[in-house]
């Protein structure tokens, strides 16, 4: 007889891959993400793929060394990761030698293979991110990390990625390569183990996209799914009778001033009710498309993107995910 | 300072860049329903339309030149659309550059080939400009408007041909070209302590079998691409020429405009003239004149509607639209300080509905042509 299982928190897990089209605030989720995972005492690793530095300026710290893991804030660290320091951190694990280390990083073969091999970056960088996923502290025996955060490329990109493993295990079955590769397909195929939250806004070319990779996911990758975010939405609450009211008063207004103030006032009251049911259309959509659970975070209107409003964010974020309790917060206020 | 108008009227090549999500496939038809309202015989080179954007341009097959645009005023047989395949670009190198049907067979079949097609990228960025190359050189248009492929940097647009040039190197490919792995491979080992060394771990983490399949794909390859090198310099010839404009197109936003900003200094470096930039989806706070006024705001709505709580409502949307303006505002005049004097602006507000028309194209004209 077997119990139902548990309600599990979406961060009991090694991984939780973050992917989305670009520009819909992926780097941010993840960052939001990363907070409300250490606030629930996970020790957490945001690994930011192929990035600039963002989520580590996102959480307030100065972006540090490519593949080294620099504290945020308690519980939190953040580590840019990239295939070809990746290539180097890896050989440097197999070829203890440094002399010989140095000579081969040096050559020109190395470095056309780093550059040229096709799918070798991607390859090594989900090695990377499988090892500290799986990376357990000699002295203590435990995991070094409670959970690894990706924040992952764009869509396209993404699918490169999470492809690649796959698709080096089939080339290379006998090789080592084939059966490091096979590692890498069991963690990102382990439903215990990995999850993978997608990133849109309520807006066609995001939700088509979404729903392309959706659809390989749940296909030829066959990777699980953890939750849809669907990030600024806007959820206006202004009465469609007054906007209505105030479209009509407007034209006759005689003060020149008043006409164009009132003009303003009528425009975003406009712009606000427009993109409301853009993104109701959209999300209702989504909804019927996709069998994930959707966690909305309401649009942020702020002056600019920096560590405080990833604060509000993963504020939005924890209420979104707690299960049983839909979000309260109507209006996106900062 | 510069027009967009002028842009569209002074070059024969448009190249629309920036980073993913901002509006490019939009802006890029837009500007193309321009040129061909004003009669120049127009083609834009678009990646990934929304469909009805692409049904509206008239393009229903990838890879096919849409039927040429009637509605919306425009002159007939000014204004026609091709949809690139971002999925196949690959093998369409293969096709049009396999000296012969077997060659072409042999390598579509490879299956390290098969893997490597799904997986490299740069190839659709190359297919791009290779189009833009035919095209241009065809004279059959005034005008062609492109719109570059979602990269998540701006620049990989730019260097795709390069890359691919890179990996096509005679000089490197000959490594992995046959003769070496079956004869002078194993001379090779002695020789090269470095190659040996490599090749050794190679066989190690690969399998023999595996590095057959790689070996013949590259014994394919080689040949496949003679004369790779001077078409990825005529290309850049064109990139750099007068007759070829980039355009920028940004959303306001911090990381958009931090890339934005690398972008207009690799242009610059490159040789290639940064001629426009567009901010999409822009907010602007009030005016300052009218700042003063809008403290009489809520008496005015007050007298207007009458009603209390639709008034507060109302204010409150107004303010917080106000916040995001006055970032929007900042961040974009202090981005057109870093632009070449006669680069054109023009800036688009965030419109309340998806563009998928050609009506709906010309909407946005009011904006970009804004005198």
């Amino acid at each position: 007889v077997s119990l139902p299982a548990a309600p599990r928190s979406l961060f009991d897990r090694r991984l939780l891959i973050v992917a989305g089209k670009g520009g819909v605030g992926k780097t941010t989720i993840a960052c939001a993400l990363g907070l409300v995972a250490a606030q629930q005492g996970k020790r957490t690793l945001l690994a930011e793929v192929d990035g600039v530095g963002r989520a580590a300026c996102l959480l307030g710290i100065t972006p540090g060394a490519i593949g080294e893991a620099h504290e945020a804030r308690p519980g939190l660290s953040v580590m840019s990761v990239e295939g070809s320091a990746a290539l180097a951190e890896y050989l440097a694990i197999i070829v203890p030698v440094r002399r010989v280390l140095q000579v081969v990083f040096s050559s020109r073969i190395y470095q056309y293979f780093v550059a040229a091999a096709p799918g070798l970056k991607e390859l090594m960088t989900i090695g990377k991110i499988w090892y500290e996923a799986e990376r357990v502290d000699e002295a203590t025996g435990e995991h070094r990390w409670d959970l690894v955060i990706v924040d992952a490329p764009a869509t396209g990109h993404s699918l490169q990625y999470l492809g690649m493993p796959r698709a080096a295990h089939e080339v290379f079955r006998a090789g080592l390569v084939g059966r490091e590769s096979r590692r890498l397909v069991d963690l990102l195929t382990d439903a215990r183990r990995t999850a993978v939250c997608l990133v849109t806004t309520a807006e066609e070319m995001p939700v088509n996209e979404t729903l392309e990779m959706y659809a390989r996911l749940r296909g030829d990758l066959r990777m699980p799914l953890g939750r849809l975010i669907v990030n600024r939405t806007h959820q206006n609450a202004l009465d469609p009778a007054a906007v209505e009211r105030l479209a009509h008063a407007v034209p006759t207004l005689r003060d020149e001033h008043e006409r164009a103030l009132a003009a303003e006032v009528l425009q975003r009251a406009q712009e606000e009710a427009g993109w409301t049911a853009i993104n109701r259309k959209y999300l209702r959509q989504l909804e019927k498309a996709v069998d994930v659970p959707i966690a909305q975070i309401p649009f942020l209107f702020a002056e600019e993107f920096g560590v405080e409003q990833v604060r509000t964010i993963a504020v939005r974020l924890a209420a979104a995910l707690a299960p049983a309790r839909r979000p309260r917060d109507k209006h996106g206020k900062a | 300072m510069a027009r967009l108008e002028d842009v569209l009227g002074r070059h024969r090549v448009v190249v629309c860049a920036g980073s993913g999500g901002v509006g490019k496939t939009t802006v890029a038809a837009s500007l193309a329903v321009r040129a061909a309202l004003g009669g120049r015989r127009t083609m834009v080179l678009t990646i990934d339309p929304a469909k009805r954007l692409a049904n509206a341009l008239g393009v229903h097959a990838i890879g096919g030149i849409g039927a040429a645009v009637t509605v919306g005023g425009i002159p007939a047989g000014r204004l026609s659309a091709m949809m690139l395949d971002q999925k196949g670009a690959w093998d369409d190198l293969v096709n049009r550059h396999a000296p012969s049907p077997e060659i072409r067979e042999r390598i579509l079949q490879n299956r390290f080939y098969q893997h490597l097609s799904q997986s490299f990228a740069g190839s659709q960025e190359y297919m791009a400009i290779e189009q833009l190359c035919e095209l241009h050189a065809s004279g059959a248009y005034d005008l062609i408007v492109v719109d570059t492929p979602p990269t998540r940097h701006a620049l990989d647009f730019l260097e795709a041909p390069r890359r691919i040039a890179d990996f096509l190197d005679k000089r490197v490919v000959k490594w992995f070209i046959r003769p070496y792995f079956s004869a002078s491979w194993t001379t090779m080992r002695f020789v090269n302590r470095t190659a040996g060394f490599l090749f050794r771990r190679l066989e190690d983490a690969t399998g023999i079998s595996a590095l057959v399949e790689v070996s013949e794909f590259f014994t394919s390859m080689s040949g496949l691409f003679e004369g790779f090198e001077p078409r990825v310099r005529r290309v850049y010839d064109l990139l750099r020429s007068p007759d070829t404009a980039f355009v920028l197109v940004a959303t306001p936003e911090e990381q958009v405009l931090t890339e934005a900003e690398y972008f207009c200094h690799q242009v610059h470096d490159l040789g290639m003239g940064l001629r426009g930039v567009i901010f999409n989806r822009a907010h602007r706070e009030l005016a300052p004149g009218r700042r003063e006024l809008a403290k009489e705001l809520p008496a005015l709505l007050q007298r207007l509607l009458g009603d209390a709580a639709s008034v507060d409502a109302l204010l409150e949307n107004f303010q917080r639209y106000d916040v995001v303006g006055r970032g929007d505002g900042l961040r974009m005049e202090s981005f057109r300080r870093l632009l070449p004097k006669n680069a054109a602006v023009a800036e688009v507000p965030n419109l309340n509905s998806d563009v998928h028309s050609v009506a709906g194209l010309r909407a946005l004209h009011p904006y970009l042509f804004a005198s």
